[in-house]
C-alpha cells in the first residue's frame, strides 16, 4: 500500500527531547512538572518502580533535589547495548519567594507531589 | 452558497450541514471499522491502540509518509518502522502514530485519515484519547464517550459509557472530529480520565476494556497490568515531547479574555 500522494505535510517543528539519563551512574531522569496555584506551587515527579521509603528529597536554597532507589533494576536497550538503571535523580530550580518550612509531600501510585507554599510579601495600598 | 441574515447579505463559500440529516443505517460489527491512536494526554491512545494491535496480532499493511518531517524511523528488534503505520485484521483497521501532531499537522492528518476511509469503505471510526484528571477518584478512572453522529449514541448506552457533556477539545482529536462530523462516516471518541502530565498506562486499561466491549472481542489485560511501571519509564521521552506539542497548541487557543 502506498499512501504517499495523500499525505502532504508542509511544516514541522519536531524535536526529540532528552531527559539526560546517566548511563554510567545508572541514573534515570524522572518526568517532572511544576504548576502554579494562587498560594502555592505543585511540583510532581513520576517515580514508577519506587517505594516511598526509598525517596530522598532535599531542599537547598531554591533548588529541590530528589533521589529514589528503584525497587528492582530497570534495563533498557540503548544503541544496541543493554543499560541497567538503579536510581531516579533530578534537581529542579524553584521560583523565588517560597516558604520551605511549609512544604509538604505525598507519594501515591508512584507519583510524588510536593506542595510548596508561596511567601506572601508586600504591603497593602489604601484605596481612596 | 448565499446566506441571508437579517438584512445583511453574506456571500461565503460555505455549507450548512446538520449531521442529523446524514442518513446512516445501523453499523454492525461486520462493517469495516478504523481505530486511530496518537500521543495525547497520558499517552492513552498510544498504550491502548498498540496493545490491541499486539494482542490481536494485527498485520502492518502500510505506513504514512510525512515528507517534510525530518526523516524519522524507529527500529524495533532490527525491524525498521515508520512513525505512522496502518494495520489490519479482518474488518478492523488501525492507524497509529508514534509522533504527536501540532495543530497544522493534525489537520493534515485528519484529512488523510478521511481519504483512507473513503478508499477503504470504512463505516465507523473510533478514537481513544485521554482526559485531564488531576484529582483521580479512589474508585479509578472513568471513561466518557463523544459521538459525531446520533447513530453511535446507542453504542455508548449499550456499553455503559457516560456521554462527554461539557468541555473543550483541541489538538488531533478536534481536527479529526471537525473533518468527520461533516461526512457520513461517524466517529466515536473514548476519553479515559488520566494524569495530564505523565504516561498513564493504568488509565488506558479502561479504554482497552471499553474498546473490546464495543468491538465484541476478548482482550486479556494481564499483560499490560504487569507492565504498568515499565511502560511509564519507557515512555518518558514521548510524554515530554507530547506535552511540548500540546502546550504549543494551548498557546494558540483563545486569549485569556475569552476564557
Amino acid at each position: 500500500m502506498n499512501n504517499h500522494d495523500k499525505f502532504e505535510f508542509g511544516m514541522t517543528s519536531y524535536m526529540i527531547g532528552s531527559l539526560f539519563d546517566d548511563m554510567e551512574q545508572r541514573i534515570l531522569s524522572p518526568l517532572s512538572y511544576l504548576r502554579e496555584f494562587d498560594n502555592y506551587w505543585m511540583l510532581e515527579f513520576d517515580l514508577p518502580l519506587v517505594n516511598k521509603k526509598d525517596i530522598k528529597v532535599i531542599f537547598d536554597e531554591n533548588i529541590i533535589s530528589i533521589k529514589a532507589k528503584l525497587k528492582e533494576e530497570y534495563s533498557e536497550k540503548k544503541l544496541g547495548n543493554i543499560t541497567k538503571f538503579e536510581y531516579f535523580k533530578k534537581s529542579i530550580s524553584l521560583p523565588k519567594r517560597i516558604d520551605v518550612n511549609k512544604t509538604t509531600a505525598k507519594f501515591k501510585k508512584g507519583r510524588l507531589e510536593i506542595k510548596i507554599q508561596k511567601k506572601i510579601v508586600g504591603h497593602s495600598i489604601k484605596i481612596n | 452558497m448565499i446566506i441571508m441574515l437579517e438584512n445583511l447579505r453574506f456571500s461565503f463559500n460555505c455549507k450548512i450541514i446538520k449531521n442529523n440529516d446524514l442518513k446512516l443505517t445501523k453499523i454492525g460489527p461486520q462493517e469495516k471499522t478504523l481505530l486511530v491512536g496518537f500521543p495525547s494526554n497520558g499517552l492513552i491512545g498510544t498504550f491502548s491502540i498498540s496493545y490491541l494491535i499486539h494482542h490481536l496480532k494485527m498485520k502492518c499493511i502500510g505506513d504514512v509518509e510525512v515528507p517534510y518531517l525530518p526523516s524519522t524511523l524507529f527500529v524495533e528488534e532490527g525491524e525498521i518502522l515508520a512513525p505512522i503505520r496502518i494495520y489490519n485484521k479482518n474488518n478492523l483497521f488501525v492507524i497509529i502514530s508514534d509522533v504527536p501532531f501540532d495543530q497544522y499537522l493534525a489537520e493534515k492528518f485528519a484529512i488523510a485519515v478521511h481519504a483512507f476511509c473513503k478508499d477503504h469503505a470504512i463505516k465507523k471510526i473510533m478514537l481513544v484519547s485521554g482526559m485531564e484528571s488531576v484529582n483521580q477518584k479512589e474508585d479509578g478512572p472513568k471513561i466518557y464517550g463523544l459521538v459525531t453522529h446520533p447513530i453511535l449514541e446507542s453504542e455508548l448506552y449499550d456499553n455503559q459509557i457516560s456521554k462527554f457533556l461539557n468541555g473543550s477539545i483541541f489538538g488531533t482529536d478536534a481536527a479529526i472530529i471537525s473533518v468527520f462530523r461533516k461526512t457520513n462516516i461517524p466517529v466515536m471518541v473514548l476519553y479515559a480520565e488520566c494524569h495530564p502530565f505523565f504516561p498513564d498506562p493504568e488509565a488506558s486499561i479502561i479504554a482497552i476494556v471499553a474498546l473490546a466491549k464495543i468491538l465484541d472481542i476478548k482482550i486479556d489485560i494481564k499483560d499490560i497490568q504487569n507492565k504498568i511501571d515499565t511502560l511509564r519509564i519507557q515512555h518518558r521521552n514521548l510524554m515530554e515531547e507530547t506535552l511540548r506539542t500540546l502546550q504549543q497548541e494551548k498557546k494558540t487557543k483563545a486569549p485569556q479574555i475569552y476564557r
